[in-house]
């Protein structure tokens, strides 16, 4: 394991129990993530990505094996130890936006620095600096029904970086967007990249995301079953 | 951020909300009407019965109530009196003689001839008609005829004295006012003692218990008549409030002590009217418990509810390192919150309610019969109890019935859920 690391996760065996039947949904990877990575993890339905990044971020156990994060040995932390890191290392960008309804766009983002005691003005700068950089400043005041798919997801990708951590996670991002909506947002995720320098992985079977990837991760069957390039996937 | 969200998070489903507020709200007022009328009522028929004859507090020669004898007295009651009236709260006090006696009317009616053939057993009361009016409004209560007033008797053993009689023993001697009375009884140095009186006043106290073998002459006339000068069995102490009883009676108690006296309030001197009361209190906490019951089923749908409904929303909160404790704090809240409202809107009403009937009053038609005493008009009152005790219950039951669901919610799990949904 090198400084250069942000992920190394060795032997990681996912199996889960679908009423009395086993399901090896991962059935042993040892995978590494460098900093500043832009990596798609690609794969057909059910090959094992949604499961396998929830193990990377800590959102699961993993059955067999060991996840480090940030030199962080997540997969033996306590549910209390892994919401915190969680709180303070990993940026979420989910499939269905998952924005908090009830809150505007600025309060959803500064949902994590408020978790963190980040102070108000603090918060606020960072917020609208990060609405600035996604495009959609104009809108913090307003709800997430208020805005379109695209815009909310924009959203989602400021609430995950705004608190700058370690590695940003996107299972499915451009899912429920069109192709267009898509693209740009992926090349606004990929500036960011460039600009902060933050990791991201995210699990798509979207090519118009895996054409932005800057390395794509083969996943079928639980297993990795190959890397490439996003040259090589066209 | 946790207030901002309970608050918004109350009204996302306005409809379900407005439900369980409705629901909230009028256990809250039912409860709270309750206590505020029961305890008006309670109160009104207390000092009722209380102001009727008893008084609030009693003063006796020590052992009397167990054992209410005639050679029981307090023989300085005026040095007493004068101690109740140094004490503030004490609205006036009455001394009173209780003996027995055997009563004979001549009828007045065509073919009785001039003998005294109407007899009945009858209680004595002596009464000293300035103080009994001041202390209990006696003459309030005289149906026919007039008030005693100090008489012949009170100063000659040998006049004739006068007499109240109560209604319905008025009725079985087939008496009325200005009929001439006889009354024999024994005194208290065991001498036969009898005298003649003249009917001057029918009372109707409201309890025809009472009424059917009570009569009333002065104070003077029972002490020369039973020979206990100078003397009384009772003190009827009258306060201005039902709420300083207890606080009164202790006082009082302490004032008077070593001097062979017992203090008692209504409590203890009407101990069945007391427990009669104590039941119908303890059936009004089984009525509020219900009414609170019904409305924490209400409570618990909507949380139940709000909790299903929003499972993805507590595993986004927990993958975004949200810990449990925020989301129970936050549950607990929004059911406060609905709780709160629900207090406020509901006090209001009650308040409303309340006031009135505690001005205007309930006319019972047909009246309410107590324990013999006859009430016309219920009142409801207006004290704290009608608001802190529903209060509190139903915060309590908002936070109770929300922790459950809370816990359950704080403890989703983020993966299982986020990939359910």
């Amino acid at each position: 394991m090198t400084d250069n690391n942000v992920i190394v996760a060795k032997g990681i065996v996912k199996t889960y129990d679908d009423s009395g039947v086993p399901v090896h949904a991962v059935r042993g990877i040892d995978y590494t993530l460098e900093k500043g990575e832009f990596t798609a993890i690609i794969g057909p339905s059910g090959s094992g990505k949604t499961t396998f990044l929830n193990v990377l971020a800590g959102l699961d156990t993993p059955t067999e094996g060991k996840v480090w994060l940030s030199g962080n040995l997540i997969s033996d932390m306590s549910g209390k130890e892994l919401s915190d890191f969680r709180r303070d290392h990993i940026g979420f960008i989910f499939q269905a936006y998952n924005l908090f309804p009830v809150l505007t766009v600025e309060e959803n983002v500064e949902y994590v620095m408020l978790l963190q005691g980040v102070p108000h003005a603090e918060r606020h700068n960072r917020v609208m600096n990060i609405l600035e950089k996604v495009g959609i400043a104009e809108y913090a005041g307003r709800l997430p029904m208020q805005l379109s798919g695209g815009q909310q997801q924009r959203v989602a990708v400021a609430r995950a970086m705004v608190s700058r951590p370690s590695l940003v996670i996107a299972d499915e991002p451009t899912a429920n967007l069109d192709s267009k909506t898509s693209g740009a947002l992926l090349d606004m995720m990929r500036q960011l990249n460039e600009d902060t320098g933050m990791t991201f992985l995210f699990s798509t079977h979207d090519e118009i995301v895996m054409r932005r990837a800057r390395k794509i991760v083969i996943l079928r069957d639980g297993k990795i079953d190959g890397k490439a390039s996003p040259e090589e996937i066209k | 951020m946790l207030l901002k969200l309970a608050w918004r998070n109350v009204f996302r489903q306005k409809r379900r909300t407005i439900l369980t507020l409705l629901t909230m709200t009028g256990g809250f007022f039912l409860s709270s009407f309750s206590i505020g009328w029961m305890d008006g009522s309670y109160s009104s028929i207390i000092m009722f019965f209380t102001n009727n004859r008893t008084g609030q507090i009693q003063v006796h020669r020590e052992g009397y109530l167990e054992d209410p004898s005639i050679y029981s007295t307090i023989s300085d009651y005026q040095t007493v009196g004068a101690f109740l009236d140094s004490i503030p709260g004490v609205r006036g006090w009455a001394p009173r003689i209780y003996s027995g006696a055997l009563l004979a009317v001549r009828p007045r009616r065509p073919g009785s001839g001039n003998v005294f053939s109407n007899s009945a057993a009858a209680s004595v009361i002596g009464i000293d008609p300035a103080m009994e009016e001041a202390a209990t409004n006696f003459s309030d209560r005289i149906v026919s005829g007039e008030m005693l007033t100090a008489s012949a008797a009170d100063t000659s053993y040998t006049a004739t004295g006068r007499i109240v009689l109560g209604k319905e023993l008025s009725i079985i001697l087939e008496a009325s006012v200005g009929d001439s009375l006889v009354m024999l009884t024994q005194a208290a140095d065991g001498s036969s003692a009898d005298r003649m009186y003249v009917i001057c006043g029918i009372v109707s106290t409201g309890n025809a218990d009472i009424d059917r073998n009570t009569c009333y002459i002065t104070l003077s006339d029972a002490q020369i008549l039973f020979a206990l000068e100078g003397k009384a069995h009772e003190i009827a102490v009258m306060t201005a409030s039902l709420g300083t009883v207890d606080e009164l009676t202790l006082d009082i108690s302490a004032g008077l002590s070593g001097r062979d006296l017992e203090t008692d309030s209504w409590k203890t001197f009407a101990r069945e009217f007391y427990n009669g009361m104590k039941a119908d209190e303890d059936s009004l906490k089984v009525t509020i418990f219900i009414i609170v019951l019904v409305a924490a089923m209400g409570v618990l749908n909507t949380i139940l509810m709000m909790v299903l409904e929003r499972r993805r929303e507590f595993g986004v909160m927990k993958a975004l390192g949200t810990r449990p404790g925020f989301i129970i704090r936050m549950i607990v809240l929004e059911a406060n919150i609905m709780g709160i409202i629900s207090v406020i809107a509901g006090g209001i009403l009650s308040t409303a309610a309340l006031f009135y009937f505690s001005e205007h009053g309930l006319v019972m038609d047909p009246p309410l019969d107590y324990g013999g005493t006859v009430f016309r008009e219920m009142i409801a009152s207006i004290t704290p109890e009608c608001y802190w005790i529903p209060a509190i219950c139903v915060i309590i039951t908002a936070s109770t019935v929300s922790f459950i669901p809370a816990l359950k919610a704080a403890h989703t799990k983020a993966a299982k859920t986020l990939r359910k949904v």
